[in-house]
């Protein structure tokens, strides 16, 4: 009698399987299977259509003597080096919103602090650009309001960039030198706002006895942010840093349309994965762009590895 | 006494307040930027660049091109979305049940099978996915933005859903069971409300991010009637002659929805989004 029992039993479980199943098939299909042919794609030479040659590590070696390829990470590993300062007004606005007396308040500002990410990504990224414009941006027009391209013009004399003149509108997006500059500035406001509500996060957890314990013990404001804040939140930013860093290295969508898909002029806005957009969709390189992207992929794993490792050191 | 200690802090909070005021004007001036240029014509905002004009000059005009011009797209934005992000939930709810219900045969590599796709860059695959969506002829189809997301979706969402489902009582699946409910009237009836919050959450962050997608449209669709927000601004940034009144417009109405979705689920939004940062 137990047998039968049994064996129903076991079916009903095998009826288990066919709900991890659609899921499984989804990501095997578009998910394994192009992971995978990327990779086998990257030894042959291939025009994404009938064309394929294997040739062996010929691409690889292409890419090693690639100047746009070097030049592109050059650029990239200054954009991920920029981010650490990009997250420090985030931390000090968490800091403050953090220490302010009033919870309504606090509740207020988290509220306007969402506010802008609620307008798409493309849309924040299309208002930049118009910001950037050398006659009507507003970039340009406050520079001219508070005297910035004055200085700037001044700096120019000093240090003989031959980037700034008196008279000529500054091309943030239209010259090779600024390109980088331009690029620093951008996406302040919107990896802030993210930021800051993680680090708040974090922050809530401090108990008011520490603070009080703080307070007998004479330390200040800034004895308080380096011995308390700072430390509590350490794992939130490193953890938004890593993030940053890996959407950084893989990111071409912001380059693309900024600068267009040639990385803007003299090509200083090019990053990996846009060149490797570049060679498949502009060029019909996919067997070159497939190893790009390998390249690419090795370096992500390397850093993700060193972050795991980095942040186990630390615990 | 206690008044006059009020007061100094009180007083104490207000170079704070001061100062993230400044960094929140810095946040919000694009949005203001948006919206009052959008009132505008080229000619008005060259010569008033800052202010808001009187309404009663208000160019609606530039809202009337931005409806005839969005409605479309945004009609499909949602098509996709929605769809996708039913989809991608309904997909992890089930695997998710797998996961965390019972240890199964092969249970463990299945497990793992999924977490190493999280190392997986998205970027290096992108130029497969396009050839294999050719061969499947489903380029310049909306099928292909939503089928894309799912797969793309399902990693995280079971990451966080397992967790969420092993940590109901088991009582609750013992009961449904002795009342005779199968496995999938156990997902229906225990699990969907159980979770509801968190699934509130990861459908916002499933839809915001299907909502900001612009890189596989841009590659995947040509038609202009099949055209989600993304590419139709893109095409519309690339435009010529530009009329910026008529653009800004058009780039808040990309909003609209989003602002919308906000107003009824603030709560949700504000967790989605300091934890869809979070994700891994």
């Amino acid at each position: 009698m137990v047998a039968p029992n049994r064996l129903k039993k076991s079916f009903k479980e095998w009826k288990l399987y066919g709900f991890v199943l659609p899921s499984l098939a989804m990501v095997m299909v578009f998910a394994y299977f192009p992971a995978l042919s990327a990779v086998y794609h990257s030894f042959f030479e291939w025009n994404g259509g009938d064309l394929q040659q294997f040739v062996g590590g010929a691409n690889f070696l292409r890419a090693w003597r690639d100047p746009v390829l070097w030049q592109s990470f050059g650029t990239v590993f200054a954009l991920m080096i920029f981010n650490f300062f990009k997250m420090m007004p985030s931390i000090l606005l968490a800091v403050l919103i953090h220490r302010l007396r009033s919870d309504r308040w606090q509740y207020i500002y988290r509220v306007l602090l969402v506010i802008p990410m609620v307008v798409p990504q493309l849309v924040t990224l299309f208002i930049w650009k118009f910001f950037f414009d050398p006659n009507l941006g507003v970039l340009n027009r406050v520079l001219d309001i508070i005297g910035g391209k004055t200085a700037l013009v001044w700096l120019d004399h000093v240090f003989h960039w031959n980037v700034f003149f008196t008279g000529v509108p500054i091309g943030w997006l239209a010259q090779p030198e600024l390109i980088l500059p331009a690029l620093f500035i951008w996406g302040f406001p919107w990896i802030g706002a993210v930021g800051v509500l993680i680090y708040l996060a974090g922050l809530q957890s401090i108990g008011h006895e520490v603070y009080e314990a703080a307070e007998l013990e004479g330390i200040g404001p800034f004895g308080k942010f380096f011995y308390i804040e700072l430390p509590l939140i350490l794992t939130q930013i490193r953890l938004t840093l890593a993030l940053l860093i890996i959407g950084t290295l893989q990111g071409y969508g912001l380059q693309l349309l900024l600068l267009d898909t040639n990385g803007g002029p003299g090509g200083r806005g090019m990053v990996p994965g846009l060149w490797m957009y570049n060679r498949a969709f502009l060029a019909g390189e996919f067997g070159y762009a497939c190893a790009v992207g390998m390249v690419l992929f090795v370096f992500i794993l390397v850093l993700t590895s060193l972050n795991n490792r980095f942040v186990r050191a630390e615990r | 006494m206690k008044s006059a200690v009020f007061s100094i802090r009180g007083r104490r909070d207000w170079p704070k307040h001061l100062i993230i005021l400044a960094f929140l004007s810095i946040e919000l001036f694009p949005l203001y930027m948006m919206f009052q240029v959008s009132f505008k014509d080229n000619a008005t905002f060259i010569r008033n660049p800052w202010l808001p004009t009187n309404p009663t000059f208000w160019h609606w005009e530039n809202w009337v091109f931005a409806v005839k011009l969005i409605l479309p797209y945004i009609a499909n934005t949602i098509f996709v979305a929605v769809t996708g992000t039913a989809a991608t939930l309904a997909f992890a709810v089930c695997a998710s049940y797998f996961f965390a219900r019972r240890r199964m045969p092969l249970s463990g590599l299945l497990w793992y099978a999924f977490l190493v796709l999280m190392l997986l860059p998205s970027v290096a695959n992108i130029v497969p996915l396009f050839t294999l969506l050719r061969e499947l002829s489903l380029l310049n189809t909306l099928s292909a933005l939503i089928i894309v997301s799912v797969a793309g979706g399902q990693v995280f969402n079971i990451f966080v859903l397992r967790g969420f489902i092993e940590d109901l009582p088991k009582d609750l699946f013992e009961a449904a069971e002795i009342d005779g409910a199968g496995h999938l009237q156990q997902v229906l009836h225990v699990v969907l409300p159980q979770c509801a919050p968190i699934l509130g959450t990861l459908g916002i962050l499933a839809f915001l991010g299907i909502w900001n997608d612009f890189l596989l449209p841009l590659i995947v669709l040509r038609d202009k009637q099949l055209f989600t927000l993304g590419v139709g601004l893109v095409y519309l940034d690339g435009e010529y002659v530009k009329q910026w009144g008529q653009i800004m417009a058009s780039y808040f109405l990309a909003a609209v929805p989003l602002i919308i979705l906000f107003l009824f689920s603030m709560r949700l939004f504000v967790r989605g989004l300091s934890q869809g940062a979070i994700k891994g």
